[in-house]
């Protein structure tokens, strides 16, 4: 078995250990002989959604976000076109505003964003900083009985979800997604987007892998994942929920 | 009048306080100068305007702390009155009570030389008070996040605050930190042509290698750690300076660094040498401390003696006397085995000890400490942002790795998706039981022990080893600010 991953924009959305992500997913596919191939895009790379299997976007800061908006609004419709059909999408933090019809700076103006989803944000008076747990209603969580999803959070936006959108999680400690209605992140065909900064999936292997069967069944192979031995995983979950809850 | 008579308060308040401390056999210098900032909020500034010794600031990510002693040593050597504030004293109260500690009660600095370590937010605060005749800038790596909120206002930050008369000594190597000396008149920059490491690709950190000035990708000739090297930007121009020291020949030996230094003759040419012949060439300098980021400290202390007009034998003298700081590469020798301390806080440092610890090629056995306080930050994602997969391509050999501190689960759960073998890795959050742990490996001479820890976790681990040390043979530190 064989899957893609692109990776976008490593040099600029790096800020926090992101890579933990994708080094996480190649790991866990190493591990049940999946062979993912990590593809790092570049700026200005001609890419093409349709050969990819699984898109990463981390976070990254305002100014580095800037350049990349620029590069990658060109190939906004081919992104929304690939989302639609199916491709499974992680965004992160600066990443996941991204992909948000605007974001609202301080003094009002609307930065267009890639409007692959609906929702939005708005530049917040305060930085939202520290760990998270956040209850995911998801029933599918593999082998594990973890419900929960656990990391450290860091922006001053406020993210808006549309109606029609249902929250990736919900807030027990932390802001989440606005530090106001207690949801966190989105849940969108296969797009997953959070504020879940850096290596998120690491202490979180029941969502690195509902990633990985989403994307395993949309090639059309068999999304049953081999278990595997998540001790040191669960362990590393459970300290944050029995510290921070 | 007011603000004279809150002065004279604010200095006997802070001078009893320390008084009494030390009855009690206290230390700390940090409080007094809390309370005298407290009483008289423009202390700093009205103990600072009656000094007339120079006043030397060093900032940036890392190194601080190792730059500044490295000053102190090479002005001592050359027989110079020196005070200088202590690590984790580098924000206004430590600051305060720093200069609390050496001035008289009639609030005379009895020093010739200030040399202040500031953290990078303090920079504008403690500007507004004093003009420091030098300020070194180290470099910018990303750092605690969660405090600075990112690196760019960090930088910002400390550029904006930095006053026009200062004389600026900055590493013409990292570009982040060579931009602030554009438009600048009075710049020192120093740099190394290369280093048993550089090469045309770098391994490790992403951020940075943007031009700060037109965002453009920046074209590098060589590098030499992280954003670190020889650099230019195609697009606007910019482009690495000529330092006025670069080092060269630089060379890894058995306990410690030798670099040669080549000196720019446009600065020998500007500066009053007299009639003397200009020295392209100082002969061999030598650091008794490993990893590389050690020859930048060396090379911004050499350069700031260099302005302060020193000669080249002070600080050659000054460099081989230099004593490692409480946590830099510290050696301890226990019963069991030596073993080396040290400190590992953003991911640029910790990938210059992985480094280290690769290019010493023995057998290694590892306590990491990892805690996630605020002085540590709190977000231990930079954690992944370590090159830990570099050692599992083969050698050195890993024998044990314990994790501890408050992360210890994170530490090791990052350790076994780097590829690291789970059979060799323990979890003891107990930072004493860890040490114990370590201590009952069977551990042959030809294999290395090294401690790595994070801030918070730094102070009682040294407590720990130092309890366990084998010769009572008490070395003071010399980071201690003397006399009070």
């Amino acid at each position: 078995m064989k899957l893609t991953l692109y990776h976008l924009y490593p040099d600029l959305l790096g800020l926090y250990g992101d890579r933990g992500n994708v080094l996480t997913l190649k790991a866990r596919c190493r591990w049940r002989d999946i062979d993912l191939r990590i593809h790092p895009v570049s700026l200005g790379e001609n890419i093409d959604f349709t050969q990819a299997d699984i898109v990463f976007m981390g976070g990254g800061s305002d100014r580095e976000q800037n350049i990349l908006v620029q590069d990658l609004s060109s190939r906004a419709q081919e992104l929304k076109q690939a989302v639609e059909d199916g491709l499974v999408l992680l965004a992160i933090c600066g990443g996941y505003q991204l992909l948000g019809k605007y974001y609202q700076t301080a003094d009002g103006h609307k930065v267009p964003g890639l409007e692959i989803i609906d929702c939005y944000t708005v530049a917040g008076p305060k930085r939202m900083i520290g760990n998270v747990i956040a209850k995911v209603g998801n029933p599918t969580h593999g082998e594990t009985d973890l419900n929960t999803l656990v990391g450290f959070e860091n922006h001053s936006g406020k993210t808006y979800l549309g109606p029609e959108l249902s929250p990736l999680a919900e807030i027990v400690r932390g802001y989440g997604n606005n530090g106001e209605d207690g949801s966190e992140g989105v849940r969108y065909k296969n797009v997953w987007g959070t504020y879940l900064h850096g290596p998120l999936l690491p202490k979180n292997p029941h969502l690195a892998d509902n990633i990985l069967r989403a994307a395993l069944k949309r090639r059309g192979y068999n999304s049953d994942l081999p278990v595997l031995d998540d001790s040191l995983e669960i362990k590393a979950h459970k300290a944050i929920i029995n510290r921070f809850s | 009048m007011g603000m004279r008579i809150r002065f004279w308060l604010a200095l006997w308040s802070g001078k009893l306080i320390s008084i009494a401390l030390r009855i009690l056999g206290k230390k700390g210098t940090t409080f007094p100068g809390l309370v005298a900032n407290k009483v008289c909020p423009d202390f700093i500034k009205h103990l600072a305007a009656s000094f007339q010794g120079e006043i030397v600031l060093i900032t940036g990510t890392n190194g601080k702390t190792t730059t500044n002693n490295m000053l102190a040593s090479i002005l001592k050597t050359a027989n110079k009155t020196v005070a200088f504030n202590r690590e984790g004293a580098n924000m206004l109260p430590g600051i305060a009570g720093t200069l609390l500690q050496n001035s008289s009660f009639w609030g005379r600095i009895k020093k010739s030389y200030l040399l202040l370590e500031v953290d990078e937010a303090t920079v504008p605060r403690l500007c507004r008070q004093l003009t420091p005749g030098l300020a070194v800038i180290t470099n910018f790596f990303p750092d605690q996040l969660d405090r600075f909120g990112e690196l760019d206002t960090t930088i910002r930050l400390v550029q904006e605050a930095l006053p026009s008369s200062t004389k600026l000594i900055l590493n013409a190597d990292d570009p982040l930190v060579a931009q602030i000396g554009l438009n600048q008149t009075q710049v020192f920059y120093y740099g190394a042509a290369s280093l048993p490491v550089s090469g045309p690709k770098d391994l490790e950190s992403r951020e940075g290698r943007y031009c700060f000035l037109c965002d453009q990708e920046l074209f590098y000739e060589i590098f030499h750690y992280g954003q670190l090297g020889i650099y230019h930007c195609e697009q606007c121009g910019f482009e690495r300076p000529q330092p006025h020291i670069e080092a060269w020949d630089v060379q890894q030996k058995q306990n410690g660094i030798s670099f040669r230094l080549a000196i720019s003759p446009e600065h020998r040419e500007g500066n009053s040498y007299g009639g003397q012949t200009i020295a392209q060439e100082t002969g061999e300098f030598i650091i008794p401390l490993q990893g590389y980021y050690n020859l930048y400290n060396a090379l911004a202390a050499v350069s700031a003696a260099e302005c302060l007009g020193l000669s080249w034998e002070d600080s050659r003298q000054g460099l081989l006397k230099f004593v490692s700081d409480a946590g830099r590469m510290e050696q301890f020798a226990l019963p069991s085995c030596q073993l080396t301390l040290t400190l590992v806080k953003n991911p640029m440092g910790f990938n210059q000890v992985v480094s280290t610890l690769i290019e010493l090629d023995r057998p290694l056995h590892l306590l990491l400490a990892i805690n996630d306080l605020a002085a540590d930050g709190r977000d231990i994602s930079w954690l992944w942002d370590v090159d830990f997969e570099r050692f599992v391509s083969g050698e050195p050999k890993i024998k044990t790795v314990i994790c501890s501190g408050l992360r210890a689960e994170d530490m090791a759960l990052r350790l076994k998706y780097a590829g690291w073998s789970e059979d060799v890795i323990s979890i003891n959050k107990n930072l004493k039981e860890a040490v114990a742990e370590l201590e009952a490996k069977q551990i042959l001479p030809d294999e290395a022990v090294f401690v790595l820890s994070s801030y918070t976790a730094l102070f009682p681990l040294r407590e720990i080893l130092n309890s366990k040390k084998v010769s009572s043979n008490p070395i003071i530190s010399h980071t201690e600010v003397e006399g009070l």
